[in-house]
């Protein structure tokens, strides 16, 4: 499998912040600094540069053209992922696909949105004939939908559910990157006594839209070896559904593409979900973690209190999950967001998660969830497994 | 305020609709529920597509009147909203599983807080739009 002779030899990610007073491209050359400075890579050897969807991209139909042009970047393959959260990680599978078809040997993966500063988004979809004249909010709503739902079909056990809220909000305090408005310790009673947004779905359920950028550098092993870096990271499973179950009309909202996603990446990666030493799940509801443990293969569907219950999930828990607080407690950089969570299982996988480094690091799941659909889950899920040192 | 919005005070805009969707608002004008069916395979789909969801076969299609009486799948009570609908939540919006096997979403009107849950029983209600077109709602039957 040619993914798997790619390498990930550097990571960056900016500070999130409430709102961005600087223009998403200088995110962008931040990324590129930081990633040139630790890889000693110069820039004219990147000829590839796959970006994340990004709101304040939206309003631009050259936006990777434009963003190459601005890095100063001259590239053999320039493209934007547009499936939303799951974008990041399908930029870095996209990323080792083109290098392992030679059409390019070093790629910058950049994901970077300043949605809060410069949002332009004008969504060409069902919602402005379907669902705007019945008032829906968006993302919330639709979890308020699938929550209850799950509640009818399973129960909602809400203890558990603030015990991940609870156990992100920790990590988030030991990130310094995260955005500071949320870097104060909550409870699982803060979680459950937090406002409802859309029933059941609460405050402390939801993302807060932010801005900020992460970024990735790939290339091939070979390359890496040449160059002398030895502390690289690499995916060695990948699975990607998008509009799952879309020729059947009832779908069961509590059954997601995690499911053949998750399913693919394993049997590529040759392991099981009790062989996973991290997992990064996108989070933009509390409860999509908790429906990605069933789907994934954690536990069985409408289990995933049980499987909250028995586990620990800080850094020094028996599954860390989502270690620099996710997106819900180190703030969502937009339709970048989904590169938190990678970045997060990069980082910890390079052993530099500093005070809340994960002592096992024999790999690392990441996920993406992009995109929501009338009256089912979501657009697109991924699933990615990565380890260290190939 | 505890008590639930049934959101008709609420001046909206109609919505646009494409070419493949003006048969669904054009019926509506006589207060009628089209929904699209595939004839090949029998099945209903919602929302309006430009293709069958099931044979992907365009010419498949046709538009078949239904009651639109159904049942609550899922709900949630909308706490915050953007313009129009802000300042007047909370409110519900259902999603509604008809006869034909489709999901079809809807705010709810003439429904207590205590009379709403998963399961209810419930018909169609159409609010009129400025237009002459009229938006699907549902009501307890």
């Amino acid at each position: 499998m040619g993914m798997q002779d790619t390498a990930i030899v550097g990571f960056a990610e900016t500070k999130i912040v409430e709102q961005s007073d600087r223009d998403v491209w200088e995110l962008g050359a931040e990324i590129l600094e930081d990633l040139l400075n630790r890889t000693g890579f110069e820039k004219q050897e990147i000829d590839g540069l796959i970006l994340s969807s990004s709101m304040t991209g939206a309003g631009n139909c050259f936006w990777s053209q434009t963003t190459a042009d601005h890095l100063a970047l001259e590239v053999d393959f320039c493209q934007t992922v547009d499936i939303g959260g799951c974008s990041p990680t399908g930029a870095l599978a996209r990323a080792a696909i083109a290098i392992d078809a030679g059409l390019c040997t070093t790629v910058l993966c950049l994901f970077a949105d300043t949605q809060k500063a410069e949002s332009n988004q004008r969504p060409r979809s069902f919602q402005q004939e379907w669902q705007v004249p019945q008032g829906l909010l968006g993302p919330p709503t639709s979890f308020g939908f699938i929550s209850s739902r799950y509640d009818h079909q399973f129960g909602l056990d809400l203890r558990a559910l603030g015990k991940l809220a609870v156990a992100q909000r920790d990590s988030a305090v030991l990130n310094d990157l995260a955005c500071e408005k949320l870097r104060k310790p909550i409870t699982v009673d803060d979680y459950i006594n937090s406002r409802l947004i859309a029933d059941p779905v609460r405050l402390l359920d939801s993302v807060m839209v932010c801005d900020g950028a992460s970024g990735l550098l790939i290339t091939s092993k070979k390359n890496a070896a040449r160059k002398g870096l030895t502390k690289i990271v690499t995916p060695i499973g990948y699975g990607e559904r998008t509009t799952y179950r879309a020729s059947e009309s009832m779908v069961d909202v509590t059954d997601t593409g995690h499911r053949v996603a998750g399913a693919k990446a394993f049997k590529q990666a040759g392991l099981a979900p009790k062989d996973i030493a991290s997992i990064h799940p996108y989070d933009d509801f509390i409860i999509a973690i908790m429906l990605q443990f069933e789907m994934l293969g954690f536990c069985k569907q409408g289990e995933g209190a049980a499987f909250i219950r028995e586990h620990e999930f800080n850094h020094l828990g028996d599954l860390p999950l989502n270690t620099g607080g996710g997106q819900i407690s180190a703030g969502q950089c937009g339709l970048a967001g989904g590169g938190t969570n990678l970045v997060e299982a990069v980082r910890q996988l390079f052993g530099e998660g500093d005070k809340r480094q994960v002592k096992n690091t024999k790999n690392a799941l990441v996920t993406g969830i992009g995109g929501i659909p009338y009256a089912r889950n979501w657009n697109s899920s991924v699933v990615m497994i990565l380890t260290p040192n190939g | 305020m505890n008590t639930i919005n049934d959101t008709l005070n609420i001046v909206r805009d109609p919505p646009k609709w494409r070419s493949f969707s003006k048969p669904f608002w054009d019926a509506t004008r006589e207060k009628k529920l089209i929904i699209q069916y595939d004839k090949e395979v029998g099945k209903y789909q919602f929302f309006p597509r430009p293709t069958s969801i099931y044979t992907g076969k365009k010419s498949n299609l046709e538009w078949h009147e239904v009651k639109g009486h159904g049942e609550v799948y899922s709900f949630t009570i909308a706490r915050r909203a953007r313009p129009p609908f802000q300042g007047h939540e909370p409110f519900f919006i259902a999603v509604v599983k008809l006869p034909e096997n489709v999901n079809v979403m809807g705010n709810m009107v003439n429904c207590s807080l205590e009379q709403m849950k998963i399961g209810l029983k419930v018909k169609p209600y159409w609010a009129p739009l400025s237009n002459g077109t009229h938006l699907l709602m549902f009501e307890p039957e």
